[in-house]
């Protein structure tokens, strides 16, 4: 008996180390799903990070590589692929470079100085629980690493879930899926290797082609501001969606300021561009996807309007049609959905 | 040290240990000076494998890993995709990259055994070639402050990954098969260069993962085919073959 108690106090002095040298090595025990995903914008918007990984869509698989860097306010990220096409997308400052070698096109972007900082922390506020239940936070074992299963199921048809194992140390996501409401997976990226260096030199951030003799499109430097009157508004939004953002900005290959309106539920978001239509040029009608982001375009009034988010097919095309020319300054806010 | 005891152990370290086996080993940890020295190892592997500061390694923990896409993958038109794994701990001290091997072998020994080989979409063979990649090797004279050590589930063979794995927990209740939205089919796989600037455009807004997700329709092109037509949309007007 007295045997007994002494080596249950041995156990209990073994757990108790072992839970120490968890929280020592920086693990958070009994955090909940919703902060495990915080943790994760955090950890994705605020750390250097250097990263390869698969992305596995349909029946394919490419290999990308991911370079990350945040010093102070300024943020840089590189996203390459490492086969097939070869095309990179390199962000420093206020510019997004897009290189595509199987083209021999650059297109380069200029981000809206009244923009959202890039990485700005998304914030998951209660509302988002209205359109999706958060769920897991058990621990899973993935590739070595202890990692925290946290899923984000969409509540109806007009949106997409996550499903990401988050490094329990680090908050990385290690794996991260893409899921329709049913739950079938529609995208995927597995990472096969992290590094969160101190530091990231320039030199990680120059594009491996040399584009010199390609075509280059880029945005005009004049980017038109927040107070340019802006016409265009949602008159009915999908369950959750409310209006984040209007600006008229310059796109590559578009002479002319595009109204942009963005529209989030708090995890997804649409952007609405709207453009007049050019003569030369025939109108854009109908769906399209590019990866994982689906896209719908109609004409309205003589102008080329496009919704564009990673949702479903449905839900771009519910915004698009409902986007209409309004009178007056058009500043007010857009109704929102009940 | 037998092999079972040695893979208990693991598992204990792991917390993959059955509670009431937990219990006995614990007791037997306590008075057993060779398990108590086993479990001190075990320790300094797994923060050496977590890079941990502080570990004393000879060199720096460095691996060459494969990526194992998706265990539960078996995709849409049936097909199985297999995927070589070959890891190579070049600078790992032997003693514990021996032992990490043996711990991991044993993990994973049952979901291996039996596993056929598949091949169709071809052997998706990711070799961190770290020290052969001038970029990496930039990175690795920065000063690294923390590294993310993933180790394949598989060891060095190929194997079908549609096997779901004996120790996987079925709670996630994860699918085994990968679906494509159904659009109809006016539907558009080669957007216009418009279209592709109103992506990137729309990524800025985005979250991390939005954006993400967002920016890899750009870059992972569609069925081998470029994902982007630049010759649409009027680009003339403003097209400058203005690259430095």
């Amino acid at each position: 008996m007295r045997l007994d108690r002494l080596l249950a106090v041995r156990h209990r002095r073994a757990r108790f180390a072992a839970i120490s040298l968890l929280l020592g090595a920086g693990v958070v025990l009994g955090a909940e799903p919703k902060e495990w995903l915080e943790r994760m914008n955090h950890a994705l918007t605020t750390r250097n990070y250097v990263g390869v990984f698969t992305h596995v869509r349909g029946d394919r698989a490419e290999t990308l590589r991911i370079i990350h860097r945040v010093r102070g306010n300024d943020v840089s990220e590189r996203l390459l692929s490492l086969d097939g096409s070869g095309r990179e997308f390199i962000r420093e400052g206020d510019e997004l470079t897009c290189y595509f070698p199987d083209k021999r096109t650059v297109l380069v972007e200029r981000r809206s100085p009244d923009g959202p900082l890039l990485g700005a922390l998304p914030s998951i506020g209660d509302d988002d629980s209205l359109v999706y239940e958060i769920r897991g936070g058990e621990r899973e074992r993935l590739l070595g690493r202890t990692t925290r299963v946290v899923a984000l199921h969409p509540r109806d048809e007009y949106r997409y879930g996550y499903r990401l194992w988050i490094d329990e140390e680090t908050s990385m996501p290690l794996k991260t899926q893409l899921c329709d409401q049913s739950g079938q997976v529609i995208e995927q990226i597995l990472f096969s290797n992290i590094d969160l260096p101190g530091r990231i030199p320039d030199s990680m951030f120059k594009p491996q082609i040399d584009a010199s003799t390609y075509r280059w499109l880029r945005a005009e430097r004049q980017v038109a501001s927040t107070a340019t009157p802006a016409l265009w508004e949602a008159m009915r939004l999908p369950p959750g969606f409310r209006m984040a953002n209007r600006s008229a900005q310059s796109l590559p290959g578009s002479s002319e300021p595009v109204a942009h309106l963005v529209f989030t539920d708090g995890i997804a978001s649409v952007s609405v561009f709207v453009e007049a239509r050019k003569t030369d040029v025939p109108p854009e009608q109908g769906p399209a996807r590019v990866g994982s982001s689906s896209a719908f375009s109609t004409m309205v009034d003589g102008h080329q309007v496009t919704a564009v988010g990673e949702v479903p097919p449905n839900t771009v095309q519910f915004i698009a049609t409902q986007v209409k020319a309004t009178r007056g300054l058009g500043l007010a806010p857009a109704p929102r959905s009940k | 040290m037998n092999e079972e005891r040695d893979s208990q152990l693991s598992a204990m370290f792991d917390g993959e240990l059955p509670g009431a086996e937990c219990e006995l080993l614990a007791r037997r940890l306590t008075r057993d000076e060779v398990l108590r020295s086993q479990w001190s190892r075990y320790s300094m592997i797994g923060a050496a494998l977590r890079a941990e500061r502080g570990v004393a390694l000879h060199d720096r923990v460095a691996w060459r890993v494969q990526s194992a896409v998706a265990q539960e993958a078996s995709y849409g038109d049936g097909t199985d995709i297999a995927a070589t794994a070959a890891r190579t701990a070049a600078v790992v001290p032997a003693e514990l990259q021996g032992r990490a091997n043996r711990r991991r072998w044993m993990r994973f020994a049952r979901p291996m055994a039996g596993a056929g080989i598949a091949a169709s979409v071809a052997a998706l063979s990711i070799v961190w070639l770290r020290t052969q990649d001038p970029q990496q090797s930039l990175l690795a004279q920065a000063p690294v402050s923390e590294s993310i050590v993933l180790t394949p589930e598989v060891n060095s063979t190929t194997v079908a990954l549609n096997q779901t794995p004996a120790s996987r927990p079925v709670s996630n209740g994860e699918p085994d098969r990968y679906v494509t939205p159904a659009l109809n089919a006016q539907t558009s796989l080669a957007p216009t260069a418009r279209l592709a600037n109103y992506v990137v455009a729309h990524s800025e807004f985005s979250g991390p993962l939005s954006r993400r997700m967002a920016l890899l329709g750009l870059v992972a092109s569609e069925n081998g085919e470029a994902a982007v037509a630049p010759e649409a949309d009027g680009a003339a007007a403003t097209e400058a073959n203005d690259a430095p």
